[in-house]
Formats: C-alpha cells, sequence, structure tokens
C-alpha cells in the first residue's frame, strides 16, 4: 500500500476549502446582517441607531398592499420573459439545427446580446421606445401600425420590458438547445420516419420530448436571473409609471437607497431570497422527475 | 496552494498600509454631483491644489447615487469624505438628524439669503453652504406663440387657453413634468399659486381643496395638452422633446436655460426659445426658489481644517461670480448685483430670478427626513389626475389617503407638527 | 419536388435573416447613433443620413477619461478572474471527482442572492479594513460572481475527462494532487479559456457592486455611463458612444473565443 500524505487523504476537504471560506466569508456575513436587519426598524430618516423589534417590520411590509403587487408583478415578468424566450428559444433553434451556410456566422450574432451590457442596453431602449421621437413609434408609424405607449404607460409597460429582456435572452436559450439538439442519436428520427410519421409528428414525439431535460435546465438557468432582474429596469422605468414595473428587487432597491428604511428593505430582499430558492427548487425536482 | 495563500495575504496587507498612509498626507476627499457646478469646481481643482498645497481626491456622481453613497458610507460609519455637494431639501433634514453634517458656526452667511437659510439650517445652526440656486419658470417658443397671435401667458387662465391653441397632433401645447416623485416640485408651483401647500407646521395639507384645485388644474392640462406618456416623463425627457419642436411651452426650473439656448443641441433657432415668470394662478404669484445644491463637511471627517479651506474656496465669491459668468445661476445675492455679471447674463434670467426672489416660495417639495417616500406618495396622485384630465372622482379619496401616509411618515421621524 | 426544394432553402434564409437583423438591429442603432450630434439623435422624423462627427468619441476617451475606465475594469476583471480560477479549479475537481453535490449547491447559492443585500454589508467589512480605495474591494466582490461560474463550468467540464487518467498516474506512485496539476489541468485549456471568457464579461459587464463599492481611482466601465447623465443635461451623443466603448472589448472577447463561449453556456445544460 502506497503512503498516502495527509493532504492526499483530505483532498476532498483541502480543494474546496478555499472556495467554501471565500465564499462563507463574503456570502454569509451579509445573509446573517441582512436578516438581522431584517428583526430591526432601522429607519435612517428617523436618525436613531437600529432597535430590535421582532417581527414588526415583516408585518409592516407583508401587510402593505405594494409588496404584494411587487410580487405578482415580479412573478407576471419572469413568466412572461422566460415562457417566450424558451418558445422563442427552442423555435430558433429547432429551425437553425440544420448544416448550412453562414451557421457560424448566426451563432457568433446570436451571442451578442448576451455580452450586451445591460444598463448601456436599458438607456437605449428607453430613447428607441420614447413615444414621441422614439425610433419604434416611427417605423410603426411608417407601416400604417398603431403607435404606443412602451414603457410610458402602466398598462403596456411590464410587456416593453418583457420585450426589451427577450431581445436580451432568448439567444442563450438558443444556443443551449441548438448543443442539446446536436447532441441527440439520429436512430429514434431515422426509425420514425421509416414508419411514415410526418414532420411535425417526429418534432412532438420524437425531438422535443428528447431534448425536454435540456430545454428544462436552460429554464432553470434562465429563471434565477429573470426573477432578479435589475439592471434594465433600474436603467429604463426605475418601477414606473408610479409602481407598474416596480418588482421586489426594484421595491428592495427604492426601501433602500429612497426611503432609507434599511429594516423593511431586508425582510424584502429576504423576500426575494426565498422566491428565488423556491422557484429554484421547483424546477430542479421538476427536472429530475422528467429525466425518470 | 499554501504558497499561493500566503502570496496573497502579503498584497492585501501592503494594501492595507498603503491606504493607511495616505490619510496622514495632505489630502482630503471631495464628493460633487454631475451638475454645471460641480463641473466647474473639478476643472478648478488645480488652482486650489496649488495655492494650498492640499491635494484634492474628487469624485463625480449623478445626483442619487451621490446620495446612495454618502448614504451608504455614513449610515456604516465607514466614511472618508471630508466635503461633499448636497442637497438641502432632499436630504438635508435627514443627513442633519443622523449628525452626518459637521456645523459651520464662524462661516459668514451674510451673503445668502434669509429664506434660503433656512432650509439649510438645522435647530438654528447652519450646516450646508447654498452653492446654486433655482426657481421655476416658463419655456416658450416664441415664434408659435407669434404664429398663434398669443402673447406670452401671465395667468394660469391664459396658460390653459394658449396651451390649448397650440396643441396640435404634432406638437405638444405644453409639458411639464408628470413622472411621479419628480413631478412634485412642478407641481409645487401651480399648488402654491392656488394658495395651497405640501406641509403646514409639520401636517400634510396637500388635500385642502386649494390643493386638490391645483392638481386638477396640473391633470386636466398636462393630461389634454401635454406629450404622450407624460406621466414617465421628467426633465430629460421633455427637454429633448422641446429642443425636437415637439413642444410649445414648458414650465421647469430655471437650471436648464444654458441647455435650452445651446444652438448645438437644437436645429430650431436658439432665438425663438425664450423664457418668462411663472404665470400667477387664482390666488397669488409665489413660484418655488430654492437651493437645490449647497456644500458640507462631513462630521466623520478626520480633516475639518482642510475641509474648510476647501468650503471656503468652493463657495467664496470668486468662485461664485466664475459661476455666474457660465451661466450658472449661484445663490450668493451679491453676485447677482455685479455689474459685469449683468451685462453678460441673460437678462431673461435675471428678471425672472428678481421676481422670484420677491414673490417666491423657498421650498418645492414637502420638507421632510422622508421626503422620498412623501414624493412617492404625492406623486401617485400627480399621476391619477393627468390620467384623468383633472376629472377623477377619487382624487380627494387618494389624496386624503396620502395625507394620512404622510402624516405618518412625519410622526415616525418625529417632525409632526413642528 | 425541385421546386418545394429552392422554394424551403430560400424561406429559410429569410427567417434566418430575419432573425439576425432583430439580434443585430439595437447595435446598428447604436453605433450608427454614436456618430450623429445630439441634434441628429432627437431629430424627428429620424435622420438615416446625417454627418458623421466623432465629437462623442473625442468626450467618451478625451473629457471622460475613458481609458482609466477601460484600465480599472480590466484589472478588476483579470483578478477576479485569475483569483476565481485559483479558488474554484481545486473546488470544481473535488466536486467532479468525489461527487460533492452539497458543495455545488452552496457555491451556486452565491448566485441566488439578490444583490443590493450585500451592499451595506460590505461596505461595514471593506471600510473597515481599509480596503475602500483599492481594487481589493471590487475584486472580491466581482469574484462572487466570477467563482459559481467557474465552479460550475469546470466541474462539468472535469466530469467528461475519464478518471482512468489520474487513477493510472497514481498506481504509479503520483499524488492526486499532482496528477490534478500535471495531467487534468493541462487537459483543461478549452475548459478553462470558456470559464475565464464567461466570467470575465459578467464582471465587466457589472453595474451596481461598481457603483457602490468603487472610488474615484477605481471605477468601471458601465459607470461611464451616467457621467453622461447630469444634473441639467442628458448627453444622448455621449451616451451612445460610451454604450458602444463599453461593449466593444466584450464583444471582441466574444468573436475571438467564440466557440468557447458557446461551449460554455452550453456546458452542464448538455451533460445535466
Amino acid at each position: 500500500m502506497i503512503q498516502s500524505s495527509f493532504t492526499e487523504r483530505n483532498l476532498r476537504i483541502l480543494f474546496p476549502l478555499p472556495a467554501v471560506v471565500f465564499i462563507g466569508l463574503l456570502m454569509v456575513f451579509p445573509i446573517l446582517y441582512t436578516l438581522y436587519l431584517s428583526f430591526t426598524s432601522w429607519n435612517l430618516t428617523s436618525g436613531m441607531d437600529p432597535a430590535f423589534v421582532g417581527l414588526n417590520s415583516y408585518l409592516r411590509v407583508f401587510s402593505e398592499p405594494r409588496f404584494l403587487h411587487a410580487i405578482g408583478r415580479t412573478f407576471s415578468f419572469t413568466a412572461s420573459a422566460v415562457a417566450i424566450e424558451v418558445v422563442l428559444g427552442v423555435a430558433i433553434a429547432l429551425i437553425l439545427n440544420r448544416a448550412f451556410v453562414g451557421k457560424s456566422l448566426a451563432k457568433l450574432l446570436l451571442l451578442l446580446p448576451l455580452v450586451a451590457t445591460p444598463v448601456a442596453v436599458g438607456i437605449v431602449f428607453n430613447l428607441f421606445y420614447d413615444p414621441t421621437i422614439g425610433l419604434l413609434n416611427f417605423a410603426l408609424n411608417a407601416l400604417g401600425l398603431p403607435q404606443g405607449r412602451w414603457v410610458s404607460s402602466e398598462n403596456t409597460v411590464i410587456s416593453s420590458l418583457v420585450l426589451v429582456d427577450v431581445w436580451q435572452w432568448t439567444p442563450m436559450i438558443t444556443l443551449i438547445v441548438l448543443a442539446g439538439l446536436a447532441g441527440l442519436s439520429e436512430e429514434p428520427v431515422e426509425a420514425a420516419r421509416v414508419d411514415g410519421a410526418s414532420e411535425w409528428q417526429i418534432l412532438r414525439y420524437v425531438t422535443i420530448p428528447m431534448v425536454m431535460p435540456v430545454i428544462l435546465t436552460a429554464m432553470i438557468l434562465r429563471l434565477i436571473d429573470a426573477l432578479k432582474t435589475f439592471d434594465i429596469i433600474f436603467a429604463m422605468t426605475g418601477g414606473g409609471p408610479g409602481y407598474a414595473s416596480e418588482t421586489l428587487n426594484i421595491m428592495g432597491f427604492k426601501y433602500s437607497f429612497e426611503y432609507f428604511r434599511i429594516g423593511q428593505s431586508s425582510v424584502i430582499l429576504i423576500a426575494l431570497f426565498l422566491v428565488v430558492l423556491l422557484c429554484s427548487l421547483g424546477i430542479m425536482k421538476l427536472r429530475a422527475s422528467s429525466e425518470n | 496552494m499554501e504558497y499561493k495563500l500566503s502570496k496573497i495575504g502579503v498584497a492585501l496587507a501592503s494594501l492595507c498600509v498603503c491606504a493607511g498612509a495616505m490619510a496622514q498626507t495632505g489630502e482630503i476627499r471631495v464628493l460633487v454631483a454631475n451638475h454645471p457646478y460641480g463641473e466647474l469646481l473639478k476643472l478648478s481643482i488645480p488652482q486650489f491644489e496649488k495655492s494650498t498645497g492640499i491635494r484634492v481626491n474628487v469624485e463625480s456622481l449623478q445626483e442619487s447615487q451621490l446620495t446612495q453613497k454618502l448614504t451608504t458610507e455614513f449610515a456604516t460609519k465607514s466614511s472618508t469624505v471630508d466635503v461633499f455637494m448636497t442637497r438641502p431639501l432632499q436630504e438635508g433634514k435627514m443627513f442633519s438628524k443622523n449628525g452626518w453634517y459637521a456645523p459651520l458656526t464662524g462661516y459668514d452667511f451674510n451673503d445668502y439669503p434669509k429664506n434660503i437659510m433656512n432650509a439649510a439650517s438645522f435647530g438654528g445652526k447652519p450646516y450646508i453652504v447654498p452653492l446654486v440656486t433655482e426657481w421655476q419658470v416658463l419655456y416658450y417658443r416664441k415664434d408659435l406663440l407669434q404664429q398663434a397671435g398669443l402673447k406670452v401667458p401671465t395667468t394660469f387662465e391664459e396658460l390653459e387657453a394658449a396651451a390649448q391653441k397650440l396643441n396640435s397632433e404634432s406638437v405638444a401645447g405644453i409639458a411639464s413634468r408628470g413622472k411621479g416623485a419628480a413631478a412634485v416640485t412642478q407641481a409645487s408651483s401651480y399648488i402654491f399659486n392656488y394658495g395651497g401647500q405640501y406641509l403646514e407646521n409639520g401636517k400634510a395639507v396637500f388635500d385642502s381643496k386649494p390643493a386638490i384645485d391645483a392638481l386638477r388644474y396640473y391633470g386636466r392640462l398636462l393630461g389634454s395638452y401635454g406629450p404622450k406618456g407624460v406621466t414617465s416623463m421628467s426633465w430629460e425627457n421633455i427637454m429633448p422633446l422641446f429642443q425636437a419642436g415637439k413642444v410649445a411651452m414648458w414650465t421647469d426650473a430655471s437650471v436648464f436655460y444654458g441647455q435650452v439656448v445651446d444652438q448645438s443641441k437644437t436645429q430650431i433657432p436658439v432665438a425663438n426659445f425664450d423664457i418668462a415668470n411663472f404665470p400667477a394662478g387664482p390666488k397669488t404669484n409665489a413660484p418655488f426658489i430654492v437651493s437645490s445644491w449647497g456644500i458640507s463637511v462631513a462630521s466623520q471627517s478626520k480633516k475639518k481644517d482642510m475641509a474648510m479651506k476647501f468650503l471656503n474656496w468652493a463657495s467664496s465669491k470668486e468662485m461664485a461670480i466664475k459661476g455666474m459668468m457660465g451661466n450658472i445661476t449661484m445663490a450668493r445675492s451679491s453676485v447677482w448685483e455685479d455689474q459685469i455679471v449683468r451685462s453678460k447674463m441673460n437678462p431673461g434670467l435675471i428678471a425672472t430670478r428678481a421676481f422670484a426672489a420677491k414673490h417666491g416660495t423657498p421650498v418645492d417639495r414637502p420638507y421632510m427626513s422622508a421626503v422620498g417616500e412623501a414624493r412617492d406618495l404625492i406623486g401617485e396622485v400627480i399621476i391619477e389626475s393627468i390620467n384623468t384630465k383633472g376629472t377623477s372622482a377619487k382624487l380627494d379619496q387618494m389624496a386624503k389617503e396620502k395625507v394620512t401616509k404622510v402624516n405618518e411618515l412625519l410622526q415616525d421621524s418625529g417632525e409632526f407638527g413642528k | 419536388m425541385k421546386k418545394d426544394k429552392i422554394v424551403s432553402t430560400v424561406l429559410f434564409y429569410v427567417l434566418v435573416l430575419i432573425i439576425a437583423l432583430v439580434v443585430l438591429f439595437p447595435f446598428l442603432w447604436m453605433l450608427t447613433s454614436s456618430f450623429k450630434t445630439q441634434v441628429d439623435i432627437i431629430s424627428w422624423p429620424p435622420k438615416l443620413l446625417f454627418e458623421p462627427t466623432l465629437r462623442n468619441y473625442r468626450k467618451v476617451f478625451e473629457e471622460q477619461d475613458f481609458l482609466k475606465y477601460f484600465f480599472n475594469s480590466t484589472i478588476v476583471g483579470a483578478m477576479a478572474v485569475g483569483l476565481s480560477l485559483l479558488l474554484g479549479l481545486p473546488a470544481a475537481y473535488s466536486i467532479s471527482r468525489f461527487a460533492q453535490k452539497k458543495l455545488a449547491v452552496f457555491i451556486l447559492l452565491a448566485r441566488l442572492m439578490p444583490g443590493i443585500s450585500f451592499l451595506m454589508p460590505w461596505y461595514i467589512i471593506f471600510s473597515r479594513l481599509g480596503l475602500m480605495d483599492s481594487y481589493v474591494a471590487l475584486v472580491l466582490s466581482h469574484m462572487l460572481i466570477a467563482l459559481p461560474i467557474v465552479v460550475w463550468i469546470m466541474s462539468t467540464y472535469f466530469s467528461t475527462i475519464p478518471r482512468e487518467l489520474e487513477e493510472s498516474a497514481m498506481v504509479d506512485g503520483a499524488t492526486r494532487q499532482l496528477a490534478f496539476m500535471k495531467i487534468i489541468l493541462p487537459l483543461s485549456g478549452p475548459g478553462i479559456i470558456t470559464a475565464t471568457t464567461l466570467s470575465f464579461i459578467f464582471s465587466w459587464n457589472n453595474f451596481m457592486f461598481s457603483q457602490v463599492l468603487s472610488m474615484e481611482r477605481t471605477k468601471t466601465l458601465p459607470i461611464a455611463v451616467y457621467n453622461f447623465l447630469s444634473y441639467a443635461e442628458v448627453d444622448w451623443g455621449g451616451v451612445m458612444a460610451a454604450a458602444v466603448a463599453i461593449m466593444a472589448p466584450a464583444i471582441v472577447l466574444t468573436m475571438i473565443f467564440q466557440q468557447y463561449v458557446v461551449k460554455g453556456l452550453t456546458m452542464g445544460a448538455v451533460k445535466g
């Protein structure tokens, strides 16, 4: 038997240790600190130091209709955005799933929105969306289509923001699913074709089910980030008009840095963390069961 | 593994030493805003460094990011800021409550109007030196008014009539901020001119009949003759429209005058843009005139002597005259009387300021610590009014609810009834 | 039969073209606007033909000290990614070889927390340690973004490398850690490039952490955009030029390492 050193025997602890310590120090303290703050009523506008109030801040936040609306908006924004991105992304992937001239170039172009700086994208899209001098309304007008208020109206602001998110992140779904499709074996498709199935039937009953785990994985990734969307909304509407586009993350920011109600903003941020956690676990369970 | 970790440790330690060493030399940290006067200060700092030998580490930030950063630093008691630009009406009360301003006893405030000093002092002691001042005005297109045979509106009735006449499919008759919290400052003058107020004796009173009448007027004006989507517009959205010729009249603060008459920003000949006094309401004409930005020393500063030197220089009469010559409207009274300044500055600015200084109101928002939240609440009422062109049946009820909430905020921060 | 094929091929390429245009359009618009004067950008109807100007770029590079931001973003990104590799590669290897699912979840947890909640606590820590006016605070905060990406990509990548490789070396007397460094790592080039490129891009685009934790000396690129939004003026030409200048390096990086970036995005998704 070869003598293994202390290091080697404990490699499974030593190798991850620096990363764990780092994350522990940098992440655990903020989480605990935020948790602590959520049990205080610290309000910078009162000039007093944080005072422990138990669940008082939680009660005040949860009983605020605005909080419940923010949760609703977080879900409606996320659900719309992710749903469209998945459907569109898969559709585009299916279309592009063949050898063609310029495929490499197409994949490169698809990468570009993913690497664009969200804050800059938001500021630029704002000008694009302006009801009076924006390019979008001008184009619609020229084509004889009705113009819109986009991010300037309570009714259309969420959809307009979703549109920007879809532009930026659909390519990620497409690229992931494309890779998944490329890794599928040809046999089931060939067999179905031999059996006389139509292309549509093949798609529906063979291809998509085979690539479903990949689709779900892509959806998880997108879902986590979509729930926390901040940069675009912050840069484009700041939660407005009124509160029409205020998601949990934006509300948390406002309560922290505009109202200076640190105790309550901590409650909102903890709530957001739990929402993201639960959604992620939920979808992961879904994926595990679909693989079986 | 261990070898690499120790390398990092050494690097971190030496960075700590460097950071500590800088505290001992003659250097101060100054935070200014992305404001024309902030730009001027940044440009002039080399002269200050030369004459005093103090090195200045200056940082400029967009206004809300400035407040955010200062608050994060001060609240966590971990600030290295020595001098900073500040907004007396927005964060003044909150900052002073938390003791974040250093008292400025010993500074000579005689050159500043008394009513402006009220917003710069807390508990009778001054904490902020006002830098710039701004007041509400009416910007308008001379050519469009002439073509329509209209004279410049001097009352709310004339304003509405003109807006209606000038309004068309391609040009909005009038524009003013509609974006909730941002609109609160512009709607203030309308409310004052109807005889209403946001706060009176520490209590919210914007549900009074005069205030509601004013809000209905504001909503009717903008809802009927304002640009599309006005409820999400602040000055940065209206200005390009005005410069693109899509708006005939615009009520906002005087500080935008320089941009409005900048030929490089518009295709319309700038001789067609002019400025006039804010029109009178049914009760009076008392548009706001406030000190939008001031400068203070941080109470947590460890270099107060050097900080005061900078503050004195940045708020000096010499610097103020420099600002005025660049069309920045400064707070010091004396510079407005200076003959050279008067000959260079636009007469419209001088005239509208003189008017506002005589009759104006020294606040443009509910003056309280929780002003951010209060502005959002009042903003909701403004948006409702605009969306219904001032006709909303829910407006009175809504205003009452918001008044109750604002009063709660006042009570929470111990300012109710003061 | 042949006609059908031609029609469907043409349709296919038309579709591809439409997709490409939709994807590219905002970039093209940003690029053309960055060469326009403010008047031309806001003019109505929008101007297709215009006299180009370099004024905006001059402003970005000269007046706004773009090179300093670029330098800072590069330093912060490089250090954050470098240190993340240092900490992440061993951790990813461990997860892969010892099937430490819980550890993987713990590290991914860092991605779930909303960024705002880190700001005040970090401010307290970093300023008490006197680390604010240095790159340390920024680098550490960006590592929290980069590290989970590195671990996630590399743990899956290591799983595609057969265990036999290091196991045969270990039979010959090498320790596992030696096998890791001498055998596994050299084979991991593509995966490391992927992880590096992706996490560098995310660090490059980060706004929130940089805005609160950076000081004048250490300001990074995304903040530069806000420099053109001042108290009484919005310089649209400047904003567009700044946006282009910020995105250009990331785009160039993407073009160079395209296949790795694509692989990185799909890694872990395909393998599961």
